[in-house]
């Protein structure tokens, strides 16, 4: 479904992303497991076309120059150079790491922003689908999305993104910040989009635990490289990922 | 046939960009050493670091020296503006965004005019007096607002010039709407240009050394977040007017001296242009960097003086230059030659 193929980013002579190569198939959650500074918020920026938009203002500022190599393919379709907005009408959908949600609109009213792309219709679809997978959003419709809580902002945030329709996901960071409690819930919602609305999804994160046993396959990425990939279960039973991201 | 094969090896070039070279820039070896504090171990590089100061300084006394008498008028006011330009940066580098510079500028004009016509005060004491007691007056006057931040300090440091202007024309103090005239001027254009030339680059230089000191990082961090600032335990108010009085100083120098260069003030010392013209300058010159405002003043007047022979289309033209400077080079002209001078470009290949 989505392939990169030997990606490469810079920030003016940094390397963020260094040969890396992905594939996603249909129907999968991947996960991409890194600690800070390993290049997964600069990868799904790629992914969503997001870098694009950075590259041409750092451009016209002056400012770091981004240059980004490679190629990546989603449906046999190469989009390396398409722009953000047209990645999301072909269902490329991310939500972005820190849970940005527009604060001062309610919680529906932010969930109806979110639909623009969509008809009327398939939005009532799509919000009853949202409360569905995160039944502690209806009693707080009517609340202003800056009154919430963190956890509540990230599920929020990805209903936002699920309002796209999306065919691909990506998560990045949905985790960061949460308590272990709301982090297990969220990822039994995540298993759960994934089954009623068919949706392939790519994680990005550093809790390791709670992810891996959920994803279908994971890669490794440390300082932009590629050091370990698998199924969610080789991983998990990795003694170096143990080591490194368990903290046994 | 010459044409041709430079167009294929651009055509080329482009291609190679394309696949597998990237720009590379890198810092000249003395900036990569240091950023700020410079470790000088050559001549080269004395002379590196003295090009850009020295070569400006020493070119603008040439053409003060050479020119005929009506373009060393437009260099004073080229100063003038120079240094509102450097203030206002200054303000805003301490996170002021003032739409008054008219207010300082004002101020400054009215007390070496008062001094001058009723106390017959000579200029060389009338200037300094009014530096520092129109700063101050400026820095009382908007004391209570600044805890205001953004566009609200900027609201009020736009009315304040325009309530002084229409004050003084309905109460007619100090001359009303005709304003004080036939105060005494300088000796002659000489020390006219000395003075507002030094000024202009002390004020630079000092205020460039000031900024980057342990004291001025404190300006610079209250625009950053002023609340992070006040969690370290700093009073941001009494920094806040330290650098307005800074600021309203420069102005009111400004003004003092033009009062005398023109042998008059007025009313007219209020007027937007004071404000806006400063503002224009920063946004063309570079934001940020005190030496931008002061070359985008130097483009600004100079232009508007050759601008003149057009008429009323003057304020076209004047826009026009206005708009494809600040969309072509949305960072400012010092910005761009100071990156050009300081970084190399060269493609490499990715292996």
């Amino acid at each position: 479904m989505l392939k990169v193929e030997n990606l490469m980013v810079f920030y003016e002579n940094a390397l963020a992303i260094n040969e890396l190569s992905i594939h996603v198939e249909e129907g999968e959650i991947v996960g991409i497991i890194g600690s800070n500074s390993a290049g997964k918020t600069t990868l799904v920026n790629t992914l969503s076309g997001l870098l694009l938009d950075t590259q041409l203002k750092e451009k016209r500022k002056g400012g770091e120059r981004i240059t980004i190599f490679g190629r990546i393919t989603f449906l046999g379709k190469d989009i390396t150079n398409l722009w953000a907005d047209e990645r999301v009408k072909m269902g490329i959908v991310l939500s972005r790491e820190r849970h940005p949600v527009f604060v001062e609109s309610d919680v529906e009213e932010n969930l109806k922003i979110a639909a623009y792309i969509t008809t009327k219709k398939e939005m009532k679809e799509n919000i009853a689908f949202v409360y569905k997978v995160f039944p502690s959003l209806v009693p707080l419709r009517k609340r202003k999305a800056g009154f919430l809580s963190g956890g509540e902002q990230q599920m929020l945030a990805i209903g936002m993104s699920l309002m796209a329709k999306p065919r691909l996901l990506l998560l990045d960071e949905p985790l960061l910040g949460l308590s272990p409690t709301i982090q297990v819930k969220l990822i039994e919602s995540i298993v759960q989009i994934r089954k009623d609305a068919n949706v392939t999804i790519l994680i990005c994160e550093q809790f390791a635990r709670p992810v891996l046993p959920i994803i279908d396959k994971g890669y490794v990425l440390e300082n932009g490289m590629l050091t370990l990939e698998g199924t969610g279960k080789e991983l998990y039973n990795n003694p170096e990922i143990k080591a490194a991201y368990f903290g046994v | 046939m010459l044409v041709a094969a430079g167009l294929n090896l651009l055509i080329k070039k482009r291609d190679m960009a394309k696949e597998n070279y990237r720009k590379e820039r890198i810092d000249r070896c003395i900036k990569a050493r240091s950023d700020d504090i410079y470790a000088i171990s050559s001549k080269n590089e004395i002379l590196y670091l003295l090009f850009p100061r020295v070569i400006p300084i020493a070119a603008l006394g040439i053409i003060a020296l050479i020119s005929p008498l009506y373009w060393q008028k437009v260099i004073i006011s080229a100063c003038i503006f120079a240094m509102l330009a450097v203030s206002w940066d200054f303000l805003s580098s301490c996170g002021m965004l003032s739409l008054g510079q008219a207010l300082f500028f004002g101020i400054g004009s009215y007390i070496a005019g008062i001094l001058n016509h009723y106390l017959n005060l000579p200029f060389y004491i009338t200037i300094p007096v009014a530096t520092i007691s129109g700063g101050l007056l400026s820095t009382i006057l908007l004391l209570p607002v600044v805890r205001l931040r953004g566009i609200y300090f900027a609201m009020v440091t736009l009315i304040l010039p325009l309530m002084l202007m229409r004050g003084i024309e309905a109460t007619r103090i100090f001359g009303g709407n005709e304003g004080i005239t036939g105060l005494s001027p300088f000796p002659n254009i000489w020390v006219e240009l000395i003075i507002i030339i030094t000024a202009m680059w002390v004020t630079l230089f000092a205020l460039r050394r000031f900024i980057s000191s342990d004291y001025g990082l404190i300006f610079v961090s209250i625009r950053d977040n002023d609340r992070a600032t006040m969690a370290s335990g700093i009073n941001i108010y009494a920094f806040k007017a330290q650098a307005l009085f800074i600021g309203s100083c420069i102005c009111a120098f400004c003004g003092a001296f033009m009062t005398h260069s023109y042998m008059f003030t007025g009313i007219p010392v209020f007027t937007m242009e004071f404000s806006i013209l400063p503002i224009a300058a920063s946004a063309i010159g570079g934001i940020g960097s005190l030496a931008g405002p002061l070359l985008g003043a130097f483009v600004l007047v100079p232009l508007s003086e050759i601008l003149r022979e057009f008429g009323t289309l003057r304020v076209v033209f004047y826009g026009l230059v206005l708009v494809i400077c600040v969309v072509a080079l949305p960072e400012g002209i010092f910005h761009y030659l100071s990156r050009k001078y300081n970084e190399m470009e060269r493609w490499v290949k990715i292996e």
